[in-house]
C-alpha cells in the first residue's frame, strides 16, 4: 500500500495542480496568480500534464525503480510531506479563489512603495485634459503624489478611482488607503500602491478589504493624527464588485 | 524447428494475455478520467462557493503558495518533458559524442546548455537528475543544474528587457552565473566519490536505471513521467506552502530598509531572493522597482542567488542531494554571488 501510494502520489498531485488550472483559466481567474502573459503557457502545459496523467494511469507502466522499503525517520519523514502536501492539494480544490488582501497590502508597506514611481510625470500632466485624467489608476495618481505635494498642481483636477480598503496606521477612524496590486510575474511579487482617502467615520459604511469607487480632488490633509501632505477627498463614494482583474500589471 | 517453438510460444502469450491487459488499459483510463472529471466537478462546486471565512493573513498564505504553484506547474511539467526526451528519446551517446574530454573544458560546455533550453531553475532539476541517468557525473549535472536557469534564453531576454545593458547588470549576471555553475562544478569533482553525493533513493534509482528493461519508449516516457512527478510534486506544495508562510511573516519593509548599504545591502537580496522563490525567467521584472533602492551589484546578487538557491528550489533539490551537500553548495554560491555584487558595487 504505501510504496504504491509514493509511487502514484506525484501523479495525484499534478492531476490536482493542473484541476485547479484548468478551471481558473475556464472561468478566467488565472489573473488572479499569474501575469495575463503566462495564461496560455501555463494552460497548455497544464494540458499537456493533463494528458500525460490519465495516460499513466490508463497504462500503468511496470515500476523499474526497485524502491527500498522506508524505516524510521525516513518513513516519517516520507509520511509527513505526503500530509502536508496533501494539504496542499486540498486546499487548491476546497479553498475559493481569492485576491491578496489588506493585510498583505500593509504588510508590504503601503506606504513607503514605489511601484511605478516614473508611470507618470508631473510636467506631462500639469495641463492634462479631464479625459486623460479619468483613465488614471491608482498607481498614476500615487507616483504624482510622490513628485510633488503642491495643492494647486491638484486643484481642478477630478480623479475617479477603482481599489480596495486598507485602513491607514495612523488615523484609522479618517483615513484608509484606496489600494491596488502591482504585479509582474504572479502574486508572489504582487506590490501594493494606494492614495490616503480623508472620509470621517467611513468604517459605518463601508468594509476593510472592501472593493469601492472613489470621485474626488487631492487637498491639504485636515487630520491631525497623520502627517501625509495631502489626501484624496471624495465626493462620491460607492462599494463596487472587485473588477475581474483585480490586478495592475 | 528450435526457431517455431519461441514463435509458438510468443503467439500463445500474446493471445492469452493482450485483450485482457488492453481491455484493463480501457478501464483504468475510463477511472483516469472520472477521477479528474470528479476533482474539477468538486472545484466548480466549491469555488462557487464565497469564501469560508478564512482570516485575512491565511488566506494570503494560501493566495500566495497557490501562486507559486501554478507558476511553476508550467516549467516543472516542461522540464519532466524535455528529461523525458533526453531519457527515452535521444540516442544515448547523443549528448557526450561532441563533449570536450577534458573535465574543466565538458564543464565549460555543459555549462553553455542552457542557452536553449528556456527552462527555469525548478524545470531544470527534473533535466539534470535525466542527465544523471544518461551517464553525466554528478559535477557536471550539477553545473548544468546551476548555469541553466541564468543563461536560458528567456532570462536573457527578460533581464535584457527589464535593465538593457545598464550598469552591467546584464552582464554581470551572465558571467556571475557562469562563473559560480563552473567553480562549483569543479569544487564538487574534488570529491572522491561523487555518487556520495546523491540522495540514496536517487542514486539508488541511477543504479536500477543502468540496467535494460523491456519497456517500449512510450511506456518509459510514462514511468518517467510518474517518477518524476512523484519525486517533485511533493517538493513544489510544500516548498510552496512554507514560502508563502514566510512571505506572510516577514514585513517587506525589513529588507528595503536595509538596501543602500552596499554591504547590508547585498546581504537583504540575497535574503529577499531567498524567500520570494520566485521563477529566473521573471525575476528581473520583480527586482526592477528596487532598482532604484539597491546598488547595481545588490541586484546582481539577487539574480545570481535567487535562480539557484531559494526556498523553493532547496525543497526540490533535497529530492536529488543530500541536505549536507545543499548546505556546502548554499554556502558556495552565496559567499561568491555575495563577492561579485561587493566588486561591482564598489567597481561600478
Amino acid at each position: 500500500m504505501w510504496p504504491s501510494l509514493q509511487r502514484w502520489w506525484g501523479v495525484i498531485l499534478i492531476l490536482v495542480a493542473v484541476c485547479a488550472t484548468v478551471w481558473l483559466g475556464v472561468t478566467q481567474q488565472l489573473v488572479l496568480y499569474i501575469h495575463p502573459r503566462y495564461v496560455v503557457f501555463t494552460v497548455v502545459m497544464a494540458g499537456i500534464a493533463l494528458v500525460l496523467g490519465v495516460l499513466s494511469i490508463a497504462v500503468r507502466p511496470a515500476d523499474t525503480e526497485g524502491s527500498a522499503p522506508r524505516r524510521g525517520w525516513s518513513r516519517v519523514v516520507g509520511g509527513l510531506a505526503l500530509l502536508l502536501s496533501g494539504a496542499v492539494a486540498l486546499t487548491l480544490v476546497l479553498i475559493p479563489p481569492t485576491t491578496l488582501s489588506s493585510a498583505t497590502a500593509s504588510q508590504r508597506d503601503i506606504v513607503g512603495s514605489t511601484v511605478g514611481s516614473d508611470s507618470q510625470n508631473v510636467d506631462e500632466v500639469e495641463n492634462a485634459d479631464d479625459e486623460l485624467l479619468a483613465s488614471f489608476t491608482v498607481v498614476d495618481w500615487a507616483s504624482l503624489l510622490r513628485q510633488t505635494s503642491d495643492p494647486s498642481f491638484y486643484a481642478n483636477k477630478t480623479a475617479d478611482l477603482v481599489g480596495f480598503i486598507t485602513a491607514s496606521e495612523d488615523d484609522p477612524s479618517n483615513i484608509f488607503y484606496l489600494s491596488r496590486f502591482t504585479v509582474t510575474c504572479c502574486a508572489v511579487d504582487a506590490q501594493p500602491t494606494g492614495v490616503a482617502v480623508y472620509a470621517p467615520e467611513w468604517q459605518n459604511e463601508f468594509e476593510v478589504d472592501g472593493w469601492i469607487e472613489v470621485t474626488g480632488s487631492f487637498e491639504t490633509n485636515p487630520s491631525s493624527r497623520s502627517d501625509l501632505p495631502l489626501v484624496l477627498v471624495p465626493e462620491t463614494m460607492t462599494a463596487v464588485e472587485r473588477p475581474s482583474e483585480p490586478y495592475l500589471y | 524447428m528450435t526457431t517455431t517453438v519461441p514463435a509458438s510460444v510468443d503467439e500463445h502469450h500474446q493471445h492469452d494475455h493482450r485483450p485482457r491487459r488492453s481491455r484493463n488499459r480501457w478501464l483504468w483510463l475510463a477511472i483516469g478520467t472520472l477521477g479528474v472529471a470528479g476533482i474539477l466537478g468538486l472545484r466548480a462546486f466549491t469555488g462557487a462557493q464565497d469564501s469560508f471565512g478564512v482570516p485575512g493573513l491565511t488566506a494570503d498564505l494560501l493566495t500566495l503558495a497557490t501562486s507559486v504553484i501554478i507558476e511553476s506547474l508550467p516549467f516543472v511539467v516542461l522540464g519532466i518533458a524535455l528529461s523525458i526526451v533526453v531519457q527515452a528519446w535521444l540516442p544515448d551517446d547523443l549528448l557526450m559524442r561532441y563533449l570536450p574530454n577534458s573535465p574543466v573544458l565538458r564543464r565549460a560546455a555543459i555549462s553553455m546548455f542552457g542557452i536553449a533550453l528556456p527552462v527555469c531553475e525548478c524545470g531544470n532539476v527534473p533535466l539534470a537528475r535525466g542527465l544523471v541517468m544518461k551517464g553525466f557525473t554528478v559535477p557536471e549535472s550539477m553545473t548544468f543544474l546551476l548555469a541553466a536557469p541564468i543563461i536560458n534564453p528567456i532570462t536573457i531576454v527578460t533581464t535584457h528587457q527589464a535593465f538593457g545593458f545598464d550598469d552591467g547588470i546584464l552582464v554581470g549576471r551572465i558571467l556571475g552565473g557562469l562563473a559560480i555553475a563552473n567553480i562549483v562544478g569543479w569544487l564538487f569533482s574534488l570529491h572522491p566519490q561523487p555518487n556520495s553525493l546523491l540522495t540514496d533513493r536517487f542514486a539508488a534509482q541511477c543504479a536500477a536505471g543502468s540496467h535494460e528493461h523491456r519497456q517500449s519508449r512510450s511506456e518509459k516516457s510514462l514511468d518517467i513521467f510518474m517518477r518524476e512527478s512523484s519525486v517533485l510534486m511533493p517538493a513544489v506544495f510544500i516548498g510552496s506552502l512554507i514560502a508563502g508562510a514566510i512571505q506572510v511573516a516577514v514585513p517587506r519593509d525589513v529588507l528595503v530598509s536595509l538596501g543602500s548599504n552596499p554591504l547590508w545591502s547585498i546581504l537583504a537580496m540575497m535574503l529577499l531572493a531567498f524567500v520570494i522563490s520566485v521563477c529566473s525567467s521573471v525575476d528581473a521584472f520583480f527586482i526592477l522597482p528596487f532598482a532604484s533602492t539597491f546598488m547595481p551589484g545588490s541586484i546582481v546578487t539577487f539574480l545570481v542567488f535567487g535562480p539557484i538557491i531559494d526556498i523553493k528550489m532547496l525543497a526540490i533539490m533535497r529530492t536529488t542531494f543530500p541536505g549536507k551537500v545543499l548546505l556546502q553548495l548554499s554556502l558556495v554560491v552565496a559567499l561568491m554571488s555575495a563577492l561579485i555584487g561587493l566588486v561591482i558595487n564598489y567597481v561600478a
